[in-house]
């Protein structure tokens, strides 16, 4: 460890410009990370509660919504349906427009639909319940979480492709800085590796402190990046709350286990730490065996 | 046992270093290479080493056979034969003990045999008194004593030295060739110089390359220009 510390205070410049690059890739790429569990977080939230939103004309009486009410259960592919009268809509309605009484005046239940809250027990069977409630008799509108899931998805996979290219860039640049500000540091070293290899050191042998001090470089660097990366998640967690509000969870599958994205916890900390780790030990690894081999 | 079966080395361009040499060296055999400045002698010790590669012939040192260019055992073969070279070869950000351990450390010796080891290597070459000292803080003559520690470690039982006595003043000159003489019979001394006095004071085994052939191989020769 002493030797891999001076040698890296021997050259305070090549070490900080590989510090600062390595620091930055790895705070995007826990930023993109992030992002990516999040987003996938809330797809999979919205896909296990598959719901069709069914508004009834204003006029539509109490009977025509009880009978529609009896034709969707009995369809069995319904695992809960919520009636919310006119008087609850407009309760709910009183309290989004609390910061508006103009809004509030010119409004009254009456105006208001009653409607049927329906959850599916598979996501397929959404468009089918959809189709049928729109035959019903009363019906007004027919809303259901299609558009959502599939604005969700495109924005899913457009953050995955945007991610790849970003991550493969930032690494590309990571190693390419790391490489040259350790291949600097070899040639200084060339006359040390001469005798070394004529003493019979093995290739190995000669990478290790170059290896070691990539390797150092890099869980400084992580450790950085992920103070920051938390601090961030910790100071956001009052706005994030406003924002989730009325979602427990989030959950995503991370190499087949299940993983607690929001609220924040300590297991999805250490996965970011874990992640940004492996990054970094790619392009730190990357890096000093590419530098290594051209004197060896 | 080293053993040269017409070796030839041809470099890239056609002129050739070593010309169908051939000669067998005896552990703990101690052995002068002597010659004009070019005639081949460091080209002998750097296929010993593995560093040039022989064009024809075959090379064979204890169990390992070099016959072509695909000689795989470098590593294993480096780790049997200590260096002393002209200029030390002495790295200048280590000190004496670093730069004595690093022939052991290669080879993965732990901490206690390393320590013991260079203490007695120490008192070898008579700079005991330098252990913690660095290269720039010693004189030419004791640095040639630490290569020479550097050398002798790490259980090598076969010492090339390629004019270890060029750039020595001739009383110093003669105390690393007392080293030497400790060091006979405990190791294969293969001693490439071109200083006649040294060779012919020692009367050992000697052998003359001129324009990489072998000219000579006399044993208790003497050499003259």
């Amino acid at each position: 460890m002493n030797d891999i510390v001076n040698s890296l205070r021997r050259t305070p410049y090549q070490t900080f410009a590989a510090l600062s690059v390595l620091f930055f890739t790895l705070l995007l790429s826990g930023l993109l990370f992030i992002s990516l569990t999040f987003l996938q977080g809330l797809l999979n939230y919205v896909e296990t509660r598959p719901r069709v939103i069914v508004y009834f004309q204003v006029k539509a009486e109490d009977e025509q919504i009880q009978a529609v009410q009896k034709n969707i259960k009995n369809t069995n592919k319904t695992s809960e349906i919520k009636y919310v009268s006119k008087e609850e809509a407009f309760e709910i309605y009183k309290e989004f427009t609390e910061n508006d009484p103009l809004l509030l005046e010119m409004t009254s239940a009456e105006i208001l639909p009653a409607s049927l809250e329906i959850d599916a027990t598979k996501p397929e069977y959404l468009p089918e319940l959809a189709e049928m409630l729109k035959n019903q008799p009363g019906v007004d509108e027919v809303q259901f979480q299609k558009d959502i899931i599939d604005n969700l998805l495109k924005l899913t996979s457009k953050v995955r492709k945007t991610t790849a290219i970003f991550f493969s860039y930032l690494m590309f640049m990571s190693i390419i800085v790391l490489t040259t500000t350790l291949s600097f540091k070899i040639a200084l070293k060339r006359e040390e590796i001469g005798i070394l290899k004529l003493l019979g050191a093995t290739n190995m042998y000669i990478r290790k402190p170059f290896i070691g001090e990539s390797i150092f470089l890099g869980a400084l660097a992580t450790a950085f990046a992920n103070i920051i990366l938390i601090g961030t998640l910790i100071s956001m967690n009052t706005f994030l709350q406003g924002y989730f509000d009325g979602i427990p969870n989030l959950t995503i599958s991370l190499a087949g286990m299940p993983l607690q994205v929001w609220p924040f916890n300590l297991t999805f900390a250490i996965a970011t730490l874990t992640v940004t780790s492996i990054f970094s030990l790619c392009i730190t690894l990357i890096s000093s065996f590419s530098a290594t081999n051209r004197y060896l | 046992m080293i053993s040269f079966q017409n070796v030839t080395v041809r470099y890239p361009l056609g002129n050739i270093a070593l010309d169908s040499v051939s000669f067998d060296i005896e552990d703990g055999e101690f052995v002068y290479l002597v010659g004009p400045s070019g005639a081949g002698k460091t080209s002998i010790l750097r296929l010993l080493l593995n560093d040039i590669h022989l064009s024809e012939g075959s090379i064979t040192v204890d169990d390992f056979e070099i016959t072509s260019q695909k000689f795989k055992k470098v590593t294993e073969l480096r780790q049997k034969i200590g260096i002393v070279f002209q200029d030390f070869k002495i790295l200048p950000e280590s000190n004496i003990y670093e730069n004595i351990a690093l022939s052991m450390l290669v080879k993965g010796f732990d901490k206690s045999q390393i320590t013991k080891e260079i203490d007695d290597a120490l008192r070898l070459t008579d700079i005991e008194d330098k252990k913690y000292l660095f290269p720039a803080q010693l004189s030419a003559g004791e640095l040639q004593r630490v290569a020479i520690a550097r050398a002798v470690v790490g259980d090598r039982s076969i010492i090339l030295a390629d004019e270890p006595t060029g750039n020595l003043d001739p009383k110093t000159t003669w105390e690393i060739m007392k080293i030497f003489k400790q060091l006979e019979k405990k190791k294969t001394i293969i001693f490439a110089t071109h200083n006649t006095d040294i060779v012919n004071s020692m009367k050992r085994r000697v052998i003359v390359i001129k324009k990489g052939k072998l000219i000579k191989d006399k044993k208790k020769g003497g050499y003259e220009l």
